[in-house]
């Protein structure tokens, strides 16, 4: 199971590996009980600094995506986070939807990307 | 029949080094940089036409280091065997190889300075799967290895013999105890892969890793039945009681000798076969920095090689020159 990073993502890396993993996730890639790499090995493996990969970790333990035990690496432990305020959830979304809005999308349009891109983050790895 | 001798031991070694070199430099060595096909030179990408052009002179160049570097070991062990000092045959070959893999990696460096100085930046793939060393490394093995060569060592130091060369001994024994740090290098060392084709750069890495730990697996019985050779040998009460035992740990040195060079060159010509159309590293860039080892490893480890690799290479001087 890979995870795509991309040159031109304007993301701070540390967020395109979190948001990477929450994708596998969300597609069933990544289920509960499978180990992820050491930050050793992910820092090594993309040439980049140590902390940057133990942010990405911690940001999935704080948002209950991952448990980290000692000895044992960061285990998957659920494919939904902690309970969270649903308007704080759909925040995002909402900041989405007026870009889309403003870029003169019609309703219609704007509900057939969103069926496209749900369909993308549910089918098996292909989400980002 | 009595077992064969040090010096015939080191006769045959040599001899078997020697042929499997000249057949390496034949069958993969001069033609290495165009193991990717035209469109590639030591891995760099190169533009059509490159091997009509200045592409000719750049595998000259390389062609040229490879016959310098295999004269250099030619010319060394040819001096050695002339002054009848077969106990330095080792030692040549050792230097040698650190020689050889210092000199190519300069060249590999110089050549993507030159050629491949701009890479296109292209999305990486990470796998997301646990290289633990218990996975590539069996302890229990390891365990009788190093329980070997204290059997070894014990041998020597009650054998009381004074002929010992005991310089030799250390030098033998911390080259073993680096290809266990070696193991370790080769399991912790990636490199970024591409996002097309991943899929099959993930299982060609992990057969290259396979590959080469299985030939240093080999290479450290070779060393550890060298060892225990030469303390039996040194070990009279033994050698008298058991002559059947010394044929046997020296063939099973000089088998497990020829079978470290056929599983090397059959590794390499099953890599080739697998790379042949896959795009090679050092073709491409990446968004970050390079990939390092020494962030796969812990200090700790970071000061056992420097400590390993530099007392090897007094050794190595001092044993030759001194």
């Amino acid at each position: 199971m890979f995870l795509t990073l991309q040159a031109n993502d304007k993301r701070p890396i540390y967020q395109q590996i979190t948001d990477g993993i929450k994708s596998l996730i969300a597609g069933g890639d990544l289920r509960e009980g499978v180990t992820l790499p050491s930050v050793r090995q992910v820092a090594g493996d993309l040439g980049v600094n140590l902390n940057t990969v133990a942010v990405a970790y911690r940001q999935l333990q704080d948002e209950g995506f991952v448990t980290v035990r000692h000895g044992a690496g960061a285990v998957i432990t659920s494919r939904t986070p902690r309970p969270v305020d649903k308007t704080e959830l759909y925040q995002p979304l909402r900041t989405v939807l007026t870009q889309l809005i403003l870029a003169g999308l019609t309703e219609h349009e704007i509900e057939e990307a969103v069926h496209q891109q749900l369909a993308l983050v549910q089918q098996k790895g292909g989400a980002q | 029949m009595n077992a064969p001798t040090e010096i015939e031991m080191l006769g045959l070694s040599t001899a078997l080094v020697v042929i499997s070199l000249t057949y390496s430099l034949v069958k993969f060595t001069w033609k290495y940089p165009l193991r990717n096909g035209p469109e590639f030179f030591m891995g760099c990408e190169v533009p059509t036409g490159f091997y009509d052009g200045p592409g000719r002179t750049w595998l000259k160049s390389y062609q040229a280091i490879q016959v310098a570097l295999h004269l250099v070991l030619g010319v060394a062990l040819g001096t050695a065997i002339a002054l009848r000092r077969w106990d330095l045959t080792p030692l040549c070959c050792g230097a040698w190889a650190l020689l050889y893999v210092a000199t190519i990696l300069i060249f590999t460096a110089w050549t993507r300075r030159k050629l491949g100085a701009n890479p296109p930046v292209r999305p990486v793939a990470l796998a997301l799967e646990s290289r633990r060393l218990g996975d590539y490394i069996s302890w229990p093995l390891e365990a009788l290895m190093f329980a070997m060569v204290a059997v070894s060592w014990w041998l020597l130091l009650s054998a009381g013999e004074t002929r010992i060369k005991w310089l030799y001994l250390l030098y033998l024994i911390w080259f073993v105890l680096g290809l266990l740090t070696c193991k370790i290098a080769l399991i912790r060392f990636s490199y970024p892969l591409p996002a097309e084709r991943t899929a099959e750069h993930y299982r060609y890495q992990d057969a290259e890793r396979r590959t080469w730990i299985r030939v240093v697996n080999v290479l450290s019985w070779f060393l550890v039945f060298v060892l225990l050779s030469i303390a039996l040998r040194h070990t009279r009460s033994l050698a008298r009681m058991e002559p059947g035992l010394q044929w046997f740990v020296r063939g099973a040195a000089l088998a497990l000798g020829g079978s470290c060079i056929f599983m090397a060159f059959r590794g390499i010509r099953q890599l080739t076969e697998m790379g042949r159309d896959l795009r090679p590293v050092g073709s491409w860039a990446t968004p970050f920095r390079a990939s390092s080892m020494w962030i796969t490893v812990s200090r700790a480890y970071q000061i056992w090689f420097a400590v390993w690799f530099g007392v090897l290479l007094v050794m190595i001087l001092f044993l030759c020159f001194r």
